[in-house]
């Protein structure tokens, strides 16, 4: 069940000593910061770690958060730092950050799910597809505008962007998005021919 | 120069101002490329909404939480003990030695004059002879030598580590030279 206290309040009472505010948070916010953590990571192992060390690191600034902006903003700058770094740690030495092909990472992200059943693959699945086909950033732009609810400014603010330049890159990345989709339908449809 | 879908992606998040929303509207109404491209990146972007987030593991929270209080667990104890628990037990301390003082003192009979005078209270202590015995006392000084050496072994350790955490500084600042 879902804490009837807001985030602000549940901040004050962790930074009082209360543990379990900060538990509700989490359970909060542990959804949206995973998917997030899932545009960067190639496996689901991967994401739950950069995950559980966004909510760690957080909590331990928790005093430094200004409250001048939202915390999901916060929270979110956080995921894409951390994000960012795990990335770039694990492919430092093997292959450029530009390279696409390298984020064929859908098996392991749609673990368990039957990818040889054909009547089971919605159209929502095929979208899950072409995101996690697409660079982590234009992923993560995708997340931000859509599922995380964040304005242009906020996702500015989380990426460390102008809001301008993020009304290009979600432009560019939609197209990206749409281009994949289009492309992973017309293969399913000439593999089932 | 924005291309049509530029433009209806704008009108669509209502990030053009109202004089362009307005000549959008009018092109969609009227030009049938931009009707049907509108209804296409509508359509679009009712799918992108409804993308499912991805659930984390069942323990993630306990996980988290798990690892906050370790690291709190982890802590020096200095950091650790509250202030106001040590001054209540050097309070405790000093109330009871005081209490123990103030009845001792008024046990006292003065006016019995000079102990021992009339062959009055002896004050019967415990024979210690035999605890001061060879054994006890070599033990004893067994444990205090141990101690000290464990202690002494501590300090040179202590010292060391700070004189090589010098020397990378200074070679650190050296290199920055």
């Amino acid at each position: 069940m879902q804490s009837k206290f807001s985030d602000i309040e549940l901040i004050e009472q962790t930074l009082a000593g209360n543990q379990s505010a900060y538990a509700d948070l989490i359970k909060r916010h542990q959804r949206f910061v995973f998917t997030l953590a899932l545009r960067f990571a190639k496996t689901r192992e991967d994401a739950e770690e950069i995950a559980q060390d966004c909510f760690i690191k957080a909590y331990r600034s928790l005093n430094s958060f200004q409250r001048q902006s939202k915390f999901t903003t916060w929270l979110y700058s956080i995921v894409y730092t951390t994000a960012m770094t795990a990335l770039r740690k694990k492919r430092v030495d093997t292959d450029s950050i530009d390279d696409e092909n390298t984020y064929i990472q859908i098996e392991n992200q749609m673990g368990g799910y039957d990818v040889n059943n054909v009547e089971n693959k919605s159209r929502s699945y095929y979208l899950n597809q072409a995101i996690a086909q697409l660079l982590p950033d234009d992923a993560t732009i995708i997340t931000l505008f859509y599922n995380g609810e964040q304005s242009l400014e906020e996702i500015g603010q989380t990426m460390g962007i102008e809001p301008n330049t993020v009304k290009v890159k979600l432009f560019r990345a939609r197209q990206r998005l749409k281009e994949k989709l289009e492309r992973n339908l017309k293969q399913e449809v000439n593999e089932l021919i | 120069m924005n291309t049509i879908e530029e433009k209806l992606w704008n009108y669509i998040d209502g990030s053009c101002n109202a004089e362009d929303q307005q000549a959008i509207a009018l092109l969609i109404e009227q030009d049938e490329v931009y009707r049907n491209k509108y209804n296409e990146l509508l359509q679009l972007n009712a799918e992108f909404a409804a993308i499912d987030l991805d659930e984390p593991p069942m323990a993630f929270t306990y996980n988290v939480m798990e690892t906050i209080r370790a690291e709190h667990a982890s802590k020096p104890l200095k950091a650790a003990i509250d202030k106001r628990i040590i001054r209540g037990i050097g309070f405790f301390f000093v109330f009871t030695i005081s209490v123990i003082l103030i009845y001792a003192l008024a046990s006292i009979h003065w006016s019995a004059g000079v102990a021992g005078a009339h062959g009055a209270d002896k004050s019967v202590l415990p024979d210690l002879k035999h605890l001061l015995s060879g054994p006890i006392m070599n033990g004893f000084l067994f444990l205090d030598v141990v101690l000290g050496l464990y202690l002494l072994d501590g300090y040179l350790r202590k010292k060391g580590l700070s004189k090589t955490d010098e020397s990378v500084q200074t070679s650190g600042q050296q290199k920055t030279q």
